[in-house]
């Protein structure tokens, strides 16, 4: 997403200075872990698969990052560089509620809050300041709320814009609190020295193509002239990132901004080579993905699957679900025609399924075809799966995803 | 079996008999074409197990005999004949040597006891009419055949002989097209049936301008037969949803529209629409009909009708494709559009006993 095609919808404040908050909590998934277990205070506590399974490192704790353990981790590197780490599994939904708690206690400061993920988000506090001395003191007063009420730390970055926020809670973790420079010149001095791949939107491909080219630090960018950059870049591209080299960054905070996707993958002890395996895990994702997807409140209309060969080749397929939907069945069905289609005969190593072009019901322009005989036996299917769908919901939240599933997930197509 | 037959008749009545064979069959068999020489004519029969389809031919039979070939590759054989006599022989291992001009074939053919018995016609009520009008109630409402599988009663078109008349109608739950035809049903002979959709489409290919057909209207099928030709097919067993109860029996507004230009000008504006966005607008105003969408990030369209109007104005958003599909099917110069308020449905009918009522789509 550049800022180009953003400028449609700046807000008028966003023309006057602005004060954004960028919090980033230390650790979460393993800092919560340690919250839940006291015993495992002060320990390298590794969330992810364990290190005699394939897969990886979510969070490591900071114990475990002295060990050089970091997220994205094969969990097997982790398990040699850190023999004593204490791994424990993933408990999303856990997360999930301590993020809520954390998002309310941010909402109590000021409304203009993104969420980003579970543990991120920016916070627009420019029309709250006056409340408080100073942005400092409320920055602090908002990670001495989180610390008093989830017993969690976190790190803050204050700026003018989003991207100089994002940049300096990165600056002090864990625990810390930056406040970025607001003059411009300062701007450009406290940017020039960091690595370009820092700049948003520069990803490897770029990173590479610029590196080849002499452009290793944001202050590269700041001295290459504009048209330089333009041939390099493409005019777009050439925009963004001067502007944000710059330090300029027009984005606003967005509270609507949520969840774009939901996706869930898994991937095999070994690789997998029976089809109709593959397909069973494909359901059972599909139906964790639906599940999600009706929890956020939101409708898909594109369904994907993604597969990992054993060499690592990775393809993902799409389909439009039309019209958008958050029914087990559409779902399914779609995870399944699209696998089917492939009709894959190398071994898995990875299977994932995802929905993303997420709608709220009655978002945009939405056209419902009214109809005849609204009581007819397919309308009645459709009422009938809404209700399984969510019957089944309540028995995943109350007794755990693995609890129930659709016959065609498990028993059948050995 | 051996027959010689004019190569236009054959590759014709082949035709007839084709369009009900499975592409995708599990049987070897019903990929064929049942071949029967007897006297002076040949009778050819396919079946896909719900509807099978006869024609009978004239042929000179040399020596009478049964096979089956499969129907397609005989078809294409046939069509790229020279034009003239076709020689057929059929040994007693069913292989079959095909012969004209220059042109030399030999296909093999499955023997004729493997061929499912053929469905007999026997009891039941016959009505008589016109393969003209049978043909024009059929094509004035099939379009409006449901596909959804889940929905089979809907997978078909409804017949219902009571009174004076036939009431045809089908419908997928969206719009819903009816025709009546004036025919004389006798009080014991009541019924109503469903006949599949690829009866239905298979029935509109043999019905020709000219003679009449006989429905032979059975428990649990129906026999339509007309001239040299007879389609038996299973009825779709349900409970057809009650038509009559969405037919509005009142409307607020009727204007008089040129069909060739609500067609032509539809056509037009819905160019764009999407398949997220796939609804055109049609309002009722001052003398006018207007026809627009508008779809974010593609672009607008808009025409308008002139029309006799002064009522209020209406403005109702419908697939255009929903509306689209009567008037292609209808013959007449002017057709009548009713309209009652922007989100009841509407109404389209003709001077003739048509009536097609089209659910809006609600835009939010």
């Amino acid at each position: 997403m550049t800022i180009g095609n953003r400028d449609d919808r700046q807000l008028p404040h966003t023309i006057m200075s602005r004060t954004i908050m960028h919090l980033d909590m230390d650790a979460f998934y393993a800092a919560i872990e340690q919250l839940d277990n006291p015993e495992l205070v002060g320990k390298p506590v590794i969330v992810g698969a364990s290190p005699d399974k394939r897969g990886v490192v979510a969070t490591a704790s900071y114990e475990a990052r002295a060990f050089g353990v970091h997220s994205a981790m094969p969990s097997r590197t982790a398990g040699r560089l850190c023999p004593n780490g204490v791994f424990v599994p993933v408990r999303m939904s856990r997360y999930a509620e301590v993020s809520g708690q954390l998002m309310d206690v941010l909402e109590s400061f000021t409304p203009l809050v993104e969420k980003i993920s579970v543990d991120e988000a920016f916070m627009d506090v420019t029309g709250v300041l006056h409340l408080w001395k100073d942005a400092l003191s409320l920055a602090r007063a908002i990670k001495d709320r989180i610390r008093a009420e989830l017993k969690l730390t976190g790190s803050i970055g204050v700026a003018p814009n989003k991207f100089l926020a994002k940049l300096s809670s990165d600056m002090d973790k864990p625990d810390g609190l930056t406040v970025a420079p607001t003059i411009e010149k300062e701007i450009i001095a406290f940017l020039a020295p960091l690595p370009v791949g820092r700049l948003w939107g520069v990803g490897g491909k770029t990173n590479e193509r610029l590196n080849s080219l002499g452009i290793h630090t944001v202050e590269h960018i700041q001295q290459r002239p504009m048209e330089e950059l333009r041939t390099i870049l493409g005019e777009r591209m050439a925009a963004h990132l001067s502007a944000l080299a710059h330090g300029r960054d027009e984005r606003s905070v967005e509270t609507g901004n949520e969840e774009k996707s939901i996706s869930n993958e898994m991937t095999y002890g070994e690789d997998c080579r029976d089809p109709a395996r593959v397909r069973e895990t494909l359901l059972r994702l599909a139906e964790k993905v639906s599940h999600r997807l009706r929890r956020s409140g939101k409708l898909a209309t594109t369904a994907q699957i993604k597969l990992r060969f054993s060499d690592f080749r990775t393809i993902t397929r799409q389909l439009p679900l039309q019209p958008a939907t958050d029914n087990d069945r559409s779902l399914l069905n779609a995870a399944v025609e699209l696998f089917e289609k492939e009709n894959v005969r190398e071994p898995i190593r990875l299977v994932g399924f995802g929905v993303s072009n997420l709608s709220r019901p009655g978002q945009a322009r939405d056209e419902e075809q009214q109809l005849l005989f609204p009581a007819l036996d397919s309308d009645l299917q459709d009422e009938k799966d809404t209700k399984l769908d969510h019957a089944l919901d309540e028995i995943r939240e109350r007794f755990g995803t693995g609890s129930v599933g659709r016959a065609g997930g498990k028993g059948r197509n050995r | 079996m051996k027959f010689s037959i004019s190569k236009t008749a054959f590759q014709e009545a082949l035709q007839v008999v084709q369009g009900v064979v499975s592409l995708r069959s599990t049987l070897p068999i019903l990929s064929n074409v049942l071949i029967k020489a007897d006297k002076k004519h040949l009778t050819l029969t396919t079946t896909d197990l719900d509807v099978s389809m006869r024609c009978n031919v004239d042929a000179t039979i040399k020596s009478s005999g049964a096979t089956s070939l499969p129907v397609r590759r005989l078809l294409s054989i046939v069509r790229e004949l020279p034009e003239g006599n076709v020689d057929v022989e059929v040994d007693d291992k069913n292989a079959a040597t095909i012969k004209a001009g220059a042109a030399f074939f030999k296909i093999m053919g499955l023997s004729e006891d493997e061929f499912p018995p053929s469905p007999t016609v026997e009891g039941g009520t016959a009505h008589g009419m016109a393969q003209a009008s049978l043909r024009d109630m059929f094509r004035k409402t099939s379009y409006a055949v449901s596909t959804d599988e889940t929905r089979r009663v809907l997978n078909g078109v409804h017949l219902s002989f009571r009174g004076d008349k036939l009431t045809m109608v089908a419908t997928d739950g969206r719009r819903l097209a009816l025709v009546e035809h004036a025919i004389d049903v006798p009080d014991k002979s009541e019924k109503d049936m469903i006949i599949p959709s690829k009866a239905v489409k298979e029935l509109v290919h043999v019905l020709k301008d000219e003679g009449d057909a006989q429905l032979h209207v059975l428990d649990k099928q129906v026999a339509v037969e007309c001239a040299n030709v007879l389609m038996v097919c299973k009825l779709i067993e349900g409970n057809y949803p009650n038509f009559r109860q969405v037919v509005p029996s009142q409307c607020e507004e009727r204007v008089t529209v040129e069909r060739e230009s609500l067609l032509v000008a539809l056509r037009r504006v819905s160019l764009l629409t999407t398949d997220k966005a796939n609804s055109v607008r049609l309002t009722f105003a001052k003398n006018k009909i207007e026809i627009s969408t508008v779809t974010p990030d593609v672009g607008e369209a808009r025409e308008a009708i002139p029309i006799k109007y002064s009522g209020k104005q209406i403005s109702v958003a419908f697939n255009p494709e929903y509306v689209m599909d009567p008037l292609r099917n209808m013959d007449d110069d002017e057709i009548f559009f009713e309209l009652v308020d922007d989100l009841s449905p509407g109404v389209i009918k003709c001077a003739s006993p048509f009536v097609y009522v089209l659910m809006p789509m609600r835009i939010s």
